[in-house]
């Protein structure tokens, strides 16, 4: 009966470590009535969720290209709260890297003819490029970035008040790394 | 004199009427919007039978946007339904626009969240657009006028009791 207890003390430890490594929460940011998560998803979740809404091989295999950094912010505070991705900024060590917008794949989108209904469904599916978050609301979308292997961080600035003259809330997101997938067994 | 006094107490309560003072207060994350007339909304239903906004006026219409991979369209569509059994039949017309999903999907998705729910289809999401919802799942109030009197940020627990009294009192203004 001994020897077993070393194997059962492993496994259950094994479970215990693949439990919390499933379920550790995504980094997250609450300051001054904003609250902020992101989530980097692997190029397979990706394809799974496009592929699962019709989407042709050609759009998808774009995608699977790209970094998606799935980001939820909330206000949680009493004052406007201004989500302008012209101020969010990905930084690297060699630079900034932009994230690709809603324009740049209008054009690869042109290029391959996808369906209308696949460019709405994948238009709110990304992060609004601007939006005034009031009190209570929440937003949530992709941002897709140039698939980069490095280490990064991100670094939001929200402006806030009706007339965005009510302060800055900044929310800073370090070491984050583009998903891979698993390599296959 | 007295002319005067009318004229003067209908002044006050007129710009009240809206939302007057005994109303219950907002709902988390409902806002005021500006009364501009509603765009048009012409869709055929999952059953093919086509429904057209500009025929509703008279009454309330709850207008609402969803898709079935939306995580807070999944988490709210329950509550509407109940909210839909809660309140007095015809109180309020409820139109719940699909967007850009197939039938298969919405079936699929329906099944299990909210048997009782009857999509109208934006096949190609060209409807949604033109509303202008500042995200999905989005929820609309147009009033008996065909004007967007009320917007829902976000998805919203409908069949709570703040929600419930909003809607009653509106209907009953």
């Amino acid at each position: 009966m001994l020897h077993r207890l070393p194997l059962l003390l492993a496994g259950l430890l094994w479970v215990g470590t693949a439990l919390t490594r499933a379920e550790s929460p995504p980094p997250s940011v609450e300051s001054d009535g904003l609250y902020m998560f992101v989530r980097l998803n692997t190029p397979d979740q990706m394809a799974a969720f496009y592929e699962a809404r019709g989407f042709p091989r050609s759009a998808v295999d774009r995608l699977r290209q790209t970094c998606f950094v799935m980001a939820h912010v909330e206000n949680r505070g009493g004052k406007v709260i201004w989500l302008e991705l012209k101020n969010w900024h990905f930084l690297t060590t060699q630079g900034e890297v932009r994230h690709l917008d809603l324009s740049y794949w209008k054009h690869i989108w042109d290029e391959i003819g996808l369906p209308q209904a696949n460019r709405s469904t994948f238009g709110w599916t990304q992060l609004p490029g601007e939006r005034d978050l009031q009190p209570g609301e929440p937003v949530g979308g992709n941002v897709i970035l140039p698939a980069t292997d490095g280490p990064f961080t991100l670094q939001a600035d929200f402006l806030t008040g009706e007339d965005r003259r009510a302060g800055m809330i900044r929310a800073r997101f370090e070491n984050l790394r583009c998903a891979k997938d698993k390599p296959a067994p | 004199m007295k002319p005067r006094l009318l004229l003067l107490l209908c002044c006050l309560v007129l710009p009240g009427s809206a939302w007057s003072a005994d109303a219950p207060p907002l709902p988390p994350g409902v806002m005021k919007a500006d009364g501009t007339p509603a765009p048009a909304l012409r869709l055929n239903s999952i059953d093919g039978k086509p429904y057209d906004l500009s025929g509703s006026r008279g009454h309330w219409v709850f207008v609402h946007f969803w898709a079935s991979w939306c995580g807070p369209c999944k988490r709210e569509m329950p509550t509407i339904q109940r909210m839909i059994t809660r309140l007095q039949p015809g109180q309020i017309e409820f139109v719940m626009v699909n967007t850009a999903e197939t039938e298969d999907q919405v079936f699929t998705f329906l099944a299990a969240v909210a048997p009782d729910v009857t999509p109208l289809m934006d096949t190609q999401g060209l409807v949604t657009e033109q509303w202008q919802p500042r995200g999905l799942p989005a929820s609309f109030l147009v009033d008996p006028q065909g004007r967007i009197r009320y917007q829902a940020l976000g998805g919203r627990e409908w069949d709570t009791a703040p929600y419930l009294d909003f809607l009653r009192h509106i209907e009953a203004e």
